[in-house]
């Protein structure tokens, strides 16, 4: 898209806006205003056009513009404090009011720009709107043990029982090899339960979820702990959250004795229930 | 102890940025705005930060900059390794794979 702002040098004070999202105007009140402009680093504004509601800081296009953006996210110091900042920005509109959250780096080269947007895709935002309007998204993230997997879930398998026996009552190096096949069987066995304790927690919370999705399982690097993943989904909830967790809490007391522990995250932004593009009206 | 974390399962506080980023940089809305980085850009951004966070801890071990030099989006050299890191990391978060068998 090039509009004749694009191809206008800049100048070295030049201002663009960095846009996170864009809520509601009735749910957006003037002491949210005031919150959000105390209380960042960055100064956030409320950029009310018609019914909608952009949260958007003024930005140093120096800084965002397309020639120096991409040297920028080389930068993982100045990443990570951006990205976080997006994140904290919604969340504290998240307390007050439903928000439809941009992708990280949405920038308008000026307030012109960010208004017609706004007014030309209203009806598209209001929809995405309406439909996380008093909701939340939630993570739920399962990891298993595998020591109190194969000392309770594990035994629950017969051949798993079987070799178990032979084991205890083999000697000298027929106990070896029979030890070596219980590893196996049991890892196998291991194996086999993710993927079946992964559908039982995503439709067991889907039912007290409005919606709600699997998403790529993380490396312990990523997730921080030892033990494997064997689940990581994404909920829209009511933003009570109260039916959810009950959910989740009943669950965690079934599953946990078959070596399963679950973490829950947020309230998020509803990232994961917006449309990822606009298709063009 | 969270009131929660008697109900049985953890609540995680404060955001892990692995959290934070499966998020900001992969969903949300996407918008013609007038700058954005394009898809493409954002796919290659998600990955290197990935990668960064994931070698952060080895590379903190061993005292250097984990992200100075990265050549990552010049596109020019680092790629094919850096594919081969990332695949790596694919196979072990991905879906069931082989069952491992234990070494000792």
């Amino acid at each position: 898209m090039t509009t004749p702002a694009a191809t206008a040098p800049l100048r070295r004070n030049d201002l663009g806006w960095y846009l996170y999202g864009v809520a509601a105007a009735d749910e957006t009140s003037v002491p949210l205003g005031a919150r959000l402009a105390a209380g960042a680093a960055q100064k956030v504004e409320l950029v009310a056009e018609g019914s909608l509601v952009g949260v958007a800081s003024r930005v140093s296009l120096q800084e965002f513009d397309e020639p120096t953006l991409p040297e920028r996210l080389r930068d993982a110091t100045w990443l990570e404090e951006k990205i976080r900042a997006h994140e904290q920005v919604l969340e504290r509109v998240l307390e007050d009011a439903s928000v439809v959250p941009c992708r990280f780096c949405t920038v308008y080269r000026s307030e012109v720009e960010l208004r017609r947007f706004l007014s030309e895709r209203r009806e598209t935002l209001q929809a995405a709107l309406d439909r996380v309007r008093g909701k939340v998204e939630v993570g739920v993230k399962a990891f298993i043990d595998s020591d109190r997997f194969t000392a309770g879930r594990a035994k629950q398998n017969d051949d798993i029982r079987q070799l178990e026996t032979q084991v205890s009552t083999a000697e000298g190096g027929r106990a070896y090899m029979e030890r070596r096949r219980l590893e196996q069987l049991v890892a196998s066995e291991l194996e086999r339960f993710r993927g079946e304790a992964a559908d039982r927690i995503h439709t067991h919370l889907l039912a007290a979820a409005e919606d709600g999705l699997a998403l790529p399982l993380q490396t312990p690097e990523l997730s921080g702990r030892d033990e494997k993943m064997v689940f990581n989904g994404a909920y829209l909830v009511t933003a009570d959250r109260g039916a959810f967790e009950d959910a989740l809490a009943s669950l965690a007391r079934d599953i946990r004795d078959d070596g399963v522990d679950l973490e829950l995250t947020g309230p998020w932004p509803a990232y994961n229930f917006v449309p990822v593009e606009l298709s063009a009206e | 102890m969270s009131s929660r974390e008697l109900e049985g399962y953890r609540s995680g506080q404060p955001a892990q940025l692995a959290d934070v980023l499966e998020r900001v940089l992969d969903k949300g809305i996407v918008i013609a705005g007038d700058i954005q980085i394009n898809l493409l850009d954002i796919e290659l951004l998600t990955v290197k930060i990935r990668l960064l966070i994931a070698s952060a801890d080895k590379a903190r071990e061993m005292g250097i900059d984990w992200w100075e030099g990265d050549a990552f989006l010049s596109k020019k050299n680092g790629q094919g390794e850096l594919e081969q890191r990332l695949r790596k990391l694919e196979e072990s978060a991905g879906l069931p794979t082989a069952p491992k068998e234990k070494s000792d």
